[in-house]
């Protein structure tokens, strides 16, 4: 079985080679995505092999960008179109809520929309307000939309080859802190992630870590490092989230926390928190913490102040472990 | 007219426009009264644009593909949705394919090649242009139709749509229905330019036309269809008609406008059409008399016999949400249940 070491980045170019080159139907759609490749070069060289045709560089334009797709996908095609950056897709929020997550429901399921809107999210990079947000809310509250985050190249490949199959419309949130911050084997197969299953990063008994996206290596080294009996559970997909594996894993360990990048309130760590306090009240022994994001808009500056860290985890960690 | 169709086909063609359109009229008509009388939640009346979609649906091929919005009853009588279908979708019956979910007026006529209407007006217009570029991807001989009202051209979709049907040189007709009022807005005060014109501003083909005839109309648009299916590109057609009625049963347009086209006056598009149809030499007032009941008869009955059928089941609200169910929803389902 062959494999290659890829960063995040060549694991999602990758699949989008296989995909374009296994199905006519696949098209890719976005700004600068062709001549120039993405602004993280996640598209590059595709264009040159498949034609502008199906590799568009389009106007700058997300909800055109976002209409067109839709139209592609209720016509037979399987569009995968790019917006830039996620903070730049609210124009087109009305054809994701209105159109894209409500066209199965509204025709009593004869139209469906095949679409996967990859966009890269979260900061570390020095984006600021504009380059660095985290809407997963937004769209995990939205009926019909389907949201994915990997952490890593494993991941991304095998997610995306799940959401090649998949007939409703997928928002792919890709961490572009974690594009190429670490290379790890990648089958050149074809293989699987399911959507909707979590996986367990790391087993442990002392709390569970709910987290996502750039949060896991984050979590995976604070827990590493400090020697901490935790169980890691990577959500990989954040809607339908798997909670089961979460409702399963605080059974054992008694303690929940999550970690995630977005502001605190109404975000997943409060769905999932609230998921935890109905079903497992009688196995917690304490608290469920959250370490996220604050409530405030997303600081260039203090980039490194705003994210949760090593220490922020441990400082939550440390007051878990007191309730016994 | 010779240039299109031979005489009987004339006839035939126009006489069968006609028909729907009064169909579409006494359809009105009596959904109104029973929104009135209790028997229906809501409706947005079509009075007044008959002509105007009438005269683009005898443009199109049957595969050809329509984006429309709530405004279209005309469109679908005539490119063959069953009144039957229209009815469920008002009622929200269980016989309605979308099973009750949406308010009156949002339909769903897929074998007619229409898509399910949404409310957020202008945003269909973006799906019409993917669809036209899954059509010129197929290499397949189909335009794709969408249409809008006057409101609508102030949206971002309109522009974007336009925009990018353009660039990419797509077959899609534009069909701004312009009744000259946007709930309580007048055209004059949504935009400072002539609504055809605007097309120019993309590279696309602009042109205007009465809405209110649907000979008109109709030469109009086999023009653009012709355009757009010959690969020149999108076309935005300004068909000026007038809004006879409110924008919905629930909005009094007396509070914001002075009358302007009446029922029977000789702007009326159905009254245009007699008139052209009787100069013709295909229809008498006698002929029309009956017509006119016999359109009532049935749009009478078939309401009637779709009043009898029952709601859709609670448990249907769950369904169609996702092709698999999430076990999210699942698990609300049985605790409602």
């Amino acid at each position: 079985m062959s494999s290659k070491q890829l960063n995040m980045v060549q694991a999602i170019n990758s699949t989008l080679d296989y995909a374009l080159s296994k199905n006519d139907s696949v098209v890719l759609l976005g700004e600068d995505i062709g001549r120039d490749g993405g602004v993280f070069r996640v598209t590059e060289g595709l264009q040159a092999k498949y034609g502008s045709d199906r590799v568009i560089d389009t106007p700058l334009v997300e909800l055109g960008i976002v209409g067109m797709s839709i139209g592609m996908a209720l016509n037979g095609m399987k569009p995968i179109p790019e917006i830039q950056f996620q903070d730049f897709i609210f124009t087109a929020f009305d054809q994701l809520v209105n159109q894209a997550a409500k066209l199965r429901y509204r025709s009593g399921g004869q139209f469906n929309v095949p679409m996967i809107l990859r966009t890269p999210y979260g900061g570390g990079i020095k984006g600021g307000l504009y380059h660095s947000q985290s809407g997963e809310a937004y769209f995990a509250h939205t009926a019909g939309l389907t949201v994915i985050s990997p952490s890593n190249p494993y991941d991304a490949k095998g997610l995306l080859m799940s959401a090649l199959e998949y007939e409703d419309p997928i928002i792919f949130l890709e961490p572009k802190k974690l594009y190429r911050s670490t290379k790890v084997d990648v089958p050149d197969e074809e293989y699987k992630v399911p959507i909707g299953k979590a996986s367990i990063v790391r087993e442990g008994n002392d709390l569970t870590i709910v987290t996502y996206g750039s949060m896991v290596p984050v979590v995976s080294g604070t827990v590493e490092k400090n020697k901490i009996d935790a169980e890691i559970i990577d959500l990989r997909t954040i809607m339908p989230y798997d909670g089961e594996a979460i409702l399963q894993s605080v059974k054992k360990t008694g303690r929940a926390m999550i970690v995630h990048e977005a502001p605190r309130t109404l975000g997943m760590g409060a769905e999932i928190s609230a998921f935890l306090a109905e079903r497992a009240i009688d196995y917690l022994m304490g608290p469920i913490l959250r370490v996220t994001g604050p409530d405030t808009p997303f600081p260039y500056r203090l980039e490194d102040y705003y994210l949760p860290n090593e220490r922020k985890i441990m400082k939550a960690i440390g007051k878990l472990m007191e309730f016994r | 007219m010779t240039e299109v169709f031979n005489g009987q086909e004339e006839k035939d063609v126009f006489m069968r426009a006609y028909s729907s359109m009064l169909l579409s009229r006494m359809f009105d008509k009596k959904i109104v009264t029973a929104q009135r009388q209790g028997r229906v939640g809501f409706y947005t009346p079509t009075i007044g644009q008959e002509a105007t979609q009438v005269g683009v649906s005898m443009a199109l091929n049957p595969d050809d593909l329509v984006y429309e919005y709530y405004r279209d009853v005309p469109f679908m009588i005539h490119r063959g949705v069953p009144v039957e279908v229209l009815l469920d979708q008002i009622m929200g019956n269980s016989e309605d394919s979308a099973k009750g979910r949406q308010m009156p007026s949002h339909y769903n006529a897929k074998a007619q090649n229409f898509m399910s209407v949404q409310s957020p007006v202008a945003t269909n217009l973006p799906l019409a242009v993917g669809a036209a570029y899954a059509i010129k991807h197929r290499k397949e001989n189909k335009v794709v139709v969408t249409t809008f009202g006057d409101g609508s051209t102030s949206t971002p979709d309109f522009h974007a749509a336009l925009n990018l049907a353009s660039v990419y040189d797509l077959p899609v007709i534009f069909l701004c229905e312009n009744n000259q009022w946007a709930i309580s807005l007048p055209v004059e005060k949504q935009t400072k330019v002539e609504i055809w014109k605007k097309a120019e501003a993309y590279g696309a083909y602009g042109v205007k036309v009465d809405g209110n005839d649907f000979v008109e109309t109709f030469k109009v648009a086999k023009d653009a269809v012709d355009r757009a299916r010959s690969g020149k590109g999108p076309v935005l057609i300004e068909a000026v008609s007038y809004r006879i009625g409110p924008h919905s049963t629930s909005d009094d347009p007396s509070k914001y406008r002075s009358e302007g086209i009446t029922e029977g006056s000789e702007k009326d598009p159905i009254v245009i059409a007699e008139k052209r149809l009787k100069d013709l030499g295909y229809i008498t007032d006698e002929i029309i008399d009956k017509m006119k009941s016999e359109a009532k008869r049935i749009v009478d009955q078939k309401f009637d016999e779709r009043e009898k059928i029952p709601p859709p089941k609670p448990e249907s609200m769950y369904d169609d949400v996702y092709k698999e169910m999430t076990w999210i929803i699942k698990e609300e389902k049985g605790d409602a249940l």
